[in-house]
């Protein structure tokens, strides 16, 4: 190609991706520059900014709030990895079988994935509401575990696991979808050969699907984490009162006492972790 | 020799992709159920309401007969004075009715739709123009562009509320509400444009070089070879990408909550529910009413666009 040509070809590129490159950078990559700049001044709702060094910043790890929304962070993240992992490989392999009707079953197990998080909320807060719930119906009514009719979600400690459970079941779709794709792609032979080697359908699971699965079960992990640090509406809309470091960020600028340069640092922190994350990903799971 | 299975397994087959289907649907079919149930009807555990009450979708939709008003016997001579003109009348007849009462559901609907609708289609196109760039030329940094965009995806909204909205503060545009709506149409902008951009790049990379190659040959520019050969032939994934911007844009809560608090005639479907939730207590049915009618949209696209949905989501994995 002359060079005339590849003149053209970049800047024709260059042309087509500005408007999109444009906002982003306008509205990403700068707010996070912002970010780290509001993170050292006193912010109030109507914009006006005293500077106050690195007083954010100390007042928050000398925060207990603080380290609370972290420790619930961290059990949200570790029980919602696990499930959404487990069970959407679980998923995968039952739906990777033949069976009459598999396509609306693929269908519908879709379904909580794409469907808006205001809606099925709502439907979610019905289960377990204590007085016409189907939850507190089972339990009290039907197997008579405990006598008294309890507000799971209106306590923070058990609604956190109803946090918990609302996200593996949200979200284990594309878990499951991601574990499908590869599934469909193991050779049949590897499971022939296995089977011929004796292997019982456990000892296959272990020895051929399982290391086939690896990297997709590592992309899996690390994406659920990198989502669920800041994931927000989920929690939020469900259970209010389960403090995740997004709800406690939220709750800082936005409810109360406004203090948006406390959120502004909160944030900061947790993007470092997050760009740690991204790289930990693009390094390891991705390869460009 | 795999393929066969005993009578047994068949059962704990079928077994468990029963047990999988019900955990995935139950609650949909628990908003259903509750959303035609009659109040007295709700502590009954079974889903199938006992009468058939359709009260709250008739007043969310509007269908409901207006309210008898209750006017004061001094206030109906006043109006019955001919002296007194009709916008006069209008004014006192709206104190006694009830209309602040009603919730405005098919205008939280119309904002939705209007704020999503402009969103997919502009998210749709900018991403499509940025995607083929890099997927198809080279340019100065465009390796870098390709990875930023997965980058700026998994920043999620909510390391961004601060400084957005301190930034949309100090341009002026927050104090308005036709601000404060384009405030949050970019916002959904950058929400949707980096997942749009790597799903279009992933589908023009699949797309043979030699056809572009063939109109170029034929006299076609770049240009027009994009627009007249890559485009047409992308439309399925265009629809699917514009679906998929669409709902996120239907389903943001964070961005709308922060920003339209104070303007509630331009609220949302997410916020205005939320609302409507906390300030009042026990309205299940119209609750679960309205959460059907916001869902209902979203599962029609999500039918439409799903075969090519869930290829464009795992085809590298982005989005969680």
């Amino acid at each position: 190609m002359s060079s005339v040509l590849i003149k053209n070809e970049s800047r024709l590129g260059l042309k087509l991706v500005a408007p999109a490159v444009g906002i982003i950078g306008l509205l990403v990559i700068y707010p996070i520059l912002f970010n780290l700049y509001l993170s050292f001044f006193d912010v109030q709702l109507n914009g006006s900014k005293t500077f106050v060094g690195l007083d954010n910043y100390t007042e928050l790890l000398g925060n207990p709030r603080y380290y609370h929304s972290i420790g619930v962070s961290i059990i949200y993240l570790i029980g919602t990895v696990v499930g959404t992992t487990v069970l959407g490989l679980a998923a995968a392999i039952l739906m990777n079988q033949t069976f009459r009707f598999r396509n609306l079953a693929r269908g519908l197990i879709l379904l909580p994935y794409f469907a808006p998080v205001i809606s099925v909320v709502f439907g979610w807060q019905f289960i377990f509401d204590p007085v016409n719930g189907i939850y507190n119906h089972v339990v009290v009514d039907v197997l008579h575990l405990t006598n008294e009719r309890e507000n799971l979600i209106g306590n923070p400690d058990s609604a956190l696991f109803v946090v918990i459970l609302f996200d593996i079941w949200k979200h284990f779709p594309i878990a499951y979808l991601l574990f499908l794709a590869k599934l469909q792609s193991v050779p049949k032979d590897l499971y022939e050969a296995a089977a011929i080697d004796g292997q019982n359908p456990w000892g296959r699971f272990w020895h051929v699907t399982l290391p086939e699965l690896k990297f997709v079960i590592a992309t899996v992990v690390l994406l659920r984490v990198i989502w669920n640090l800041n994931r927000f509406e989920d929690v939020y809309l469900l259970a209010p009162n389960v403090e995740t470091l997004p709800i406690f960020t939220y709750y800082q600028a936005f409810a109360g006492i406004v203090d948006q340069g406390a959120a502004a640092a909160i944030s900061v922190i947790q993007l470092l972790v997050l760009v740690g994350l991204i790289w930990l990903y693009v390094r390891k799971v991705l390869k460009w | 020799m795999m393929n066969k299975r005993t009578p047994l397994q068949s059962v704990i087959l079928y077994a468990l992709v029963l047990a999988l289907v019900i955990f995935c649907v139950f609650p949909f079919l628990q908003i259903l159920s509750t959303s035609l149930k009659h109040p007295i009807d709700w502590g009954n555990p079974s889903l199938i309401p006992r009468i058939l009450h359709l009260d709250a979708y008739k007043e969310l939709l509007g269908l409901m007969p207006p309210k008898e008003i209750d006017v004061p016997a001094s206030i109906q001579r006043l109006l019955d004075n001919p002296a007194l003109s009709a916008e006069k009348k209008q004014m006192l007849l709206a104190k006694f009715s009830s209309g602040g009462d009603v919730f405005p559901f098919g205008r939280y609907m119309l904002n939705t739709f209007v704020i999503s609708f402009i969103t997919g289609i502009c998210s749709t196109f900018l991403a499509s123009l940025a995607a083929y760039a890099i997927a198809r030329l080279r340019f100065p940094a465009q390796s870098l562009m390709a990875n930023g965009v997965l980058f700026v995806y998994m920043v999620g909204g909510v390391l961004l509320m601060v400084p957005l909205y301190q930034m949309s503060v100090n341009v002026g545009l927050a104090s308005s509400a036709g601000g404060t709506i384009f405030s949050l149409f970019l916002i959904y902008l950058i929400q949707t444009l980096p997942v749009a951009m790597y799903m279009l790049g992933n589908y023009f990379r699949t797309i043979p070089f030699s056809l572009e190659e063939a109109a170029m040959m034929d006299g076609c520019s770049r240009v027009e070879a994009f627009w007249r050969i890559i485009m047409p032939l992308s439309k399925p994934m265009l629809f699917t990408v514009f679906i998929y911007c669409f709902v996120i844009a239907w389903n943001e809560y964070l961005f709308a909550s922060v920003f339209l608090k104070q303007y509630q005639d331009f609220q949302t479907l997410p916020l205005a529910l939320q609302t409507l939730f906390t300030s009042k207590n026990a309205i299940w049915d119209r609750i679960m009413a309205a959460s059907m009618l916001t869902l209902l949209p979203v599962v029609i696209c999500f039918m439409l666009a799903n075969k090519h949905l869930s290829g464009g989501l795992t085809d590298g994995g982005v989005k969680g």
